[in-house]
């Protein structure tokens, strides 16, 4: 409940702005075979025009990370819900950042801020095949592709030197993307790899022990 | 015996010989088989124990694969990793690796460089040169693989560590040393060697065979990498059945585990078994041996009974039968042999019957009766013996023929038996002769026996219809009066019947000398054929006076035989034996030829005489007579005007035809002819006047005693004149007296001879007597017409 208070929150934020200073632009991207390509982090150098937001969410859903790719700004400080009935214990040993959160439930005590640029990778000791990005810019304007490819961006009309990253890039390097022209006309990018592995590995298949403790636990319950 | 053991023996050695072969085969199968079966099993072991040790080799590679991904998974670990603190994981790896027992442990970065190594000769920074083989198994899903380190083959895994994306490789090796090797031929039960290779080299070889086999696996695996299933190979003296699999195979390495079971171990089992098998074998070989031999035994034993049995007969044993309880064949065979021995028994005694019996009438023959006299004669007994001749049985012969024969003896032989006296015994030695013995009796005694046999025998015998009527006559002779052995009693009582058959009566005990006469004349007989060549035989001559010249030119050759023996025997005595033997002729001859030899000394000399002889029937009949004569005359160149033949009326009469042609041959060689003896046979002169003779010579027992009343007188006269009236002269014999001489004279016989003139005298005698008579001087004339 009080997460999505946060998050609508946000989003109240966004829209009370865009309307102010900028026009909300929206850009593709594909990859090299043309497949709309999700968890893609587009950046936009430019003038800080805002303060950036406090805090930022990656959430942990059904032992996953929610989003799989969360962009921040430097010096943002993310928080790690966990919306889970188990404990999770993230942690990433990334240069960008490298922090461990033991084993809680709910929202742990503390955001973590990553004050350097980079890219962290976040992973949960306890569930191996839990993997997060957490793409930290010095950029002002930036998105995540959605599962369509699109990334909406919300800034004034004109050119703007451009960053593209994704986890599929050879050792995880951020990739110039060029100027875009932000205007009328439709912007469309292409990744230089071929995305065949889903952006998370997904949970394996319950095990017999686990519906098995899962019902013992439900019967236990009056 | 020697034959019947060789039997025994070869019966034995071919039964030994036959069980031989029979347990042999028997052994070496049973051998075979074992061996077969337990290299089989052998085999399945091997097999079992292969697929046991890759379990277990697959095993030991999960529980390292494990301690391996509890390594990576761990977060402290994997922060060291990550923060790149060297010692931190050095220290976590050693503590795992020796958690988990493994020999060698290093961290790889994700290419495969080195980041930290237990290994001495591994430099951080170097490539790991399993790196990427070990990248493909895991990616296969390999848990595990074998490489070679240090010619030591090592089980090796990896893990990557995540955080959570790939940062890092530990990997982990666990030495196949000596001590795994133990642990698997613990729980396999098989011998279990590594072969680790490197390059061009031998390889290393850690196995738990015995040192002495190490360069033997490492020679027989070093060439082929691969497996070659199954193989029988000695190791260290020892056959082993061995496997080999192929853990891993690179380009510069291989390493191959073996496994290797004993056979000879395996064997080792199945040894008892086969010396178990062995003793069965030889005990059974000794006691069919022992079996066989009993056989061969009670086969051979029963054989030399019948041997022994047959050799009894053969000696002549027929009484001892052959003892032999047997159901089966030889058991048939004794009865066979008995039964063999009854038929031989009663054929011998048959034939020893037949021997001593006449089969005719199946009386005792005369061997028989001999040996029954000989044994009477033994124990002294005084016997009589009765030799019965058949005197007709030739006419029986000519009525009823042989079968007539048979049956007019058998019925005599019945008469003969039924007079026959307890003790008495009687024989057929000849087809006509009998013998009755009589016993204790002596021939005188007997004599009234012969005389009641004699009747029986009279009584007519029926042959094919015709009565018969049989002349018996009997001699008799008995022991000890008339002979002292067998030969002599049987030989005197025949004399006695050839006598008796002269008697009127037929009847005739023996009369002592006769036997001796008998014996002289077969002692002449016997001689007669020699003398004309060993010698004794000479001439004599008797003068023949002419009454006419009153001369003497003619002479009468007798001849005389002085026996070596006897002395001079008399013609009367040995004339007849020699006409009745068949020597007359040889006489003749040896006569014939001494007179010529006579003739021509004489002629020689200027004495002519004229010599008749005498020639038998039997020269006469002889076809070659005139032949053997007319050589003899040329060989002594005499005319045959100097030779006379006197040939008696009978030997005249007895073949006249074949006489007459003699007669007249003799008559071309010019021999005169004289019918000697006249008047003693039955010939008339009307017969004579056929015969071609020239001269008659009136026997002397007319002229011995003639004188002028007696009824010979008128005989002698009327022969003269007839003979005269016939033209032949008329020759008188046997003058003694003067008288007689003076009426032969008056009656007109022409010639006379006797002893009046001379009796006969041997050759130079005869000259000499010629001399000494003036008046009747011989002179030399022409030949007599």
């Amino acid at each position: 409940m009080f997460k999505g208070v946060v998050r609508s929150s946000c989003f109240l934020l966004c829209a009370l702005v865009a309307p102010l200073q900028a026009h909300s632009f929206s850009v593709r991207v594909v990859d090299a075979k043309g497949q709309p390509v999700v968890g893609a982090v587009l950046s936009l150098a430019g003038q800080a025009h805002s303060k950036p937001a406090d805090v930022a969410v990656m959430d942990q859903v059904g032992m996953q990370f929610q989003p799989a790719v969360l962009a921040v700004a430097t010096g943002t400080a993310v928080s790690f819900p966990n919306s889970d009935d188990i404990r999770h214990q993230v942690y990433s040993f990334s240069p960008a950042k490298r922090f461990e959160l033991r084993l809680y439930e709910g929202t742990p005590s503390e955001p973590v801020t990553f004050d350097k640029p980079g890219v962290a990778v976040v992973g949960c000791n306890i569930h191996d095949w839990m993997l997060g990005y957490v793409y930290i810019t010095e950029d002002p304007r930036f998105g995540v592709s959605d599962s369509q490819g699109r990334i909406e961006l919300s800034a004034p009309a004109g050119q703007y030197p451009s960053t593209l990253w994704h986890p599929a890039l050879v050792d995880m390097q951020p990739m110039d993307a060029g100027t875009l022209l932000l205007g009328a006309e439709p912007v469309e990018l292409t990744l230089p790899v071929a995305i065949t592995d889903p952006l998370q590995p997904s949970a394996p298949a319950p095990s017999p022990f686990a519906d098995a403790f899962r019902k013992a636990a439900r019967d236990a319950q009056p | 015996m020697t034959r019947s053991l060789s039997f025994h023996a070869r019966l034995s050695c071919i039964l030994a010989a036959f069980l031989l072969v029979v347990i042999a085969t028997l052994y070496f199968s049973v051998r075979l088989v074992t061996e077969a079966a337990v290299t089989d099993q052998a085999a399945d072991r091997l097999e079992s124990g292969l697929r046991v040790f890759e379990r277990l080799l697959d095993m030991r590679g999960r529980q390292l694969r494990d301690g391996v991904q509890v390594l990576a998974a761990d977060f402290g670990f994997k922060d060291a990793v990550a923060s790149g603190d060297t010692l931190t994981l050095q220290s976590a790896m050693a503590n795992q690796a020796a958690r988990i027992n493994a020999s060698e442990a290093m961290l790889l970065d994700l290419n495969g460089k080195v980041l930290a190594s237990s290994l001495s000769n591994t430099r951080p920074g170097d490539t790991f040169r399993y790196a990427d083989k070990l990248q493909e198994a895991r990616q296969q899903g390999l848990t595990m693989l074998v490489v070679s380190l240090d010619r030591q083959a090592h089980l090796m895994v990896e893990s990557e560590v995540r955080a959570p994306l790939p940062i890092a490789r530990v990997v982990m090796g666990f030495a196949m040393d000596r001590a795994l090797a133990d642990e698997l031929k613990q729980l396999t039960g098989l011998d279990v060697s590594f072969l680790a290779r490197e390059g061009e080299s031998k390889g290393e070889l850690v196995t738990t065979l015995g040192p002495g086999t190490r360069d033997e696996l490492i020679d027989g695996w070093s060439r082929h990498d691969h497996a070659n299933g199954i193989e029988v190979l000695s190791l260290g003296g020892e056959r082993y059945l061995n496997e080999d699999i192929v853990l891993s195979k690179g380009t510069s390495f291989s390493v191959i585990a073996l496994v290797h079971s004993s056979l000879d171990k395996a064997l080792a089992g199945f040894h008892q078994v086969d010396s178990r098998v062995l003793l069965i074998a030889v005990v059974g070989l000794i006691a069919s041996l022992v079996g066989a031999l009993l056989l061969a035994r009670s086969l051979s034993e029963p054989v030399n009974a019948l041997a022994r049995a047959a050799e009894r007969v053969g000696r002549g044993d027929y009484q001892t039968p052959i003892e032999l309880d047997r159901g089966d064949e030889l058991g048939s065979l004794a009865t066979a042999l008995n039964q063999m021995q009854r038929g031989i028994a009663e054929r011998e005694q048959l034939i020893a019957h037949n021997m001593l019996h006449d089969d005719v009438t199946g009386l005792p023959n005369r061997s028989l009766v001999a040996e029954l006299l000989a044994n009477a004669i033994e124990a002294g007994r005084t016997t009589a013996v009765l030799h019965i001749g058949i005197g007709n049985l030739a006419g029986v012969q000519d009525s009823g023929g042989s079968e007539g024969v048979d049956q007019a003896l058998r019925e005599l032989a019945q008469r003969l038996q039924a007079s026959l006296q307890p003790g008495d015994h009687l024989a057929r030695i000849l087809t006509d002769e009998f013998l009755l013995i009589v016993s204790d009796t002596s021939a005188d005694n007997a004599f009234s026996a012969a005389v009641a046999v004699q009747q029986a025998l009279a009584l007519p015998v029926r042959v094919a219809e015709l009565e018969m009527r049989i002349e018996a006559h009997i001699g008799v002779a008995g022991y000890p009066d008339d002979a002292g052995n067998v030969d002599e009693l049987l030989r005197r009582a025949r004399i006695a019947m050839q006598d008796a058959a002269q008697m009127p009566d037929g009847l005739q005990l023996y009369q002592h000398g006769r036997d001796d006469a008998h014996q002289r004349q077969i002692t002449l007989i016997r001689d007669l054929r020699r003398a004309a060549q060993v010698g004794g035989l000479h001439l004599h001559f008797q003068p023949k006076v002419d009454l006419e010249h009153g001369r003497v030119y003619q002479a009468e050759a007798l001849l005389r035989w002085n026996h070596p023996l006897y002395g001079m025997v008399s013609p009367g005595e040995f004339i007849p034996l020699a006409e009745r033997t068949g020597s007359i002729q040889l006489l003749t001859t040896w006569v014939i030829e001494a007179v010529l030899r006579q003739l021509h000394l004489w002629n020689g000399r200027g004495l002519y005489m004229e010599v008749s002889l005498n020639i038998s029937a039997e020269d006469l009949t002889s076809l070659t007579l005139e032949q053997r004569v007319g050589e003899l005359l040329q060989r002594y160149v005499i005319p045959g005007g100097q030779l006379v033949f006197e040939i008696t009326e009978s030997a005249m009469m007895r073949d006249p035809e074949r006489a007459l042609t003699m007669l007249h041959r003799l008559r071309t060689l010019g021999i005169r002819l004289s019918v000697d003896d006249f008047g003693t046979g039955y010939s008339s002169l009307a017969q004579l006047r056929r015969m071609p003779v020239q001269e008659l010579k009136i026997d002397q027992s007319f002229i011995r005693e003639l004188d002028d009343t007696c009824s010979d007188a008128v005989i002698v006269r009327s022969t003269i004149d007839m003979s005269h009236a016939l033209g032949l002269k008329v020759v008188a014999e046997g003058v003694e007296h003067g008288e007689t001489r003076d009426l032969l004279r008056a009656w007109g016989c022409d010639t006379l001879q006797g002893y009046f003139f001379s009796r006969p005298l041997p050759a130079d005698a005869f000259e000499a007597w010629l001399k000494q008579q003036p008046h009747l001087t011989a002179r030399p004339i022409k030949e007599h017409s």
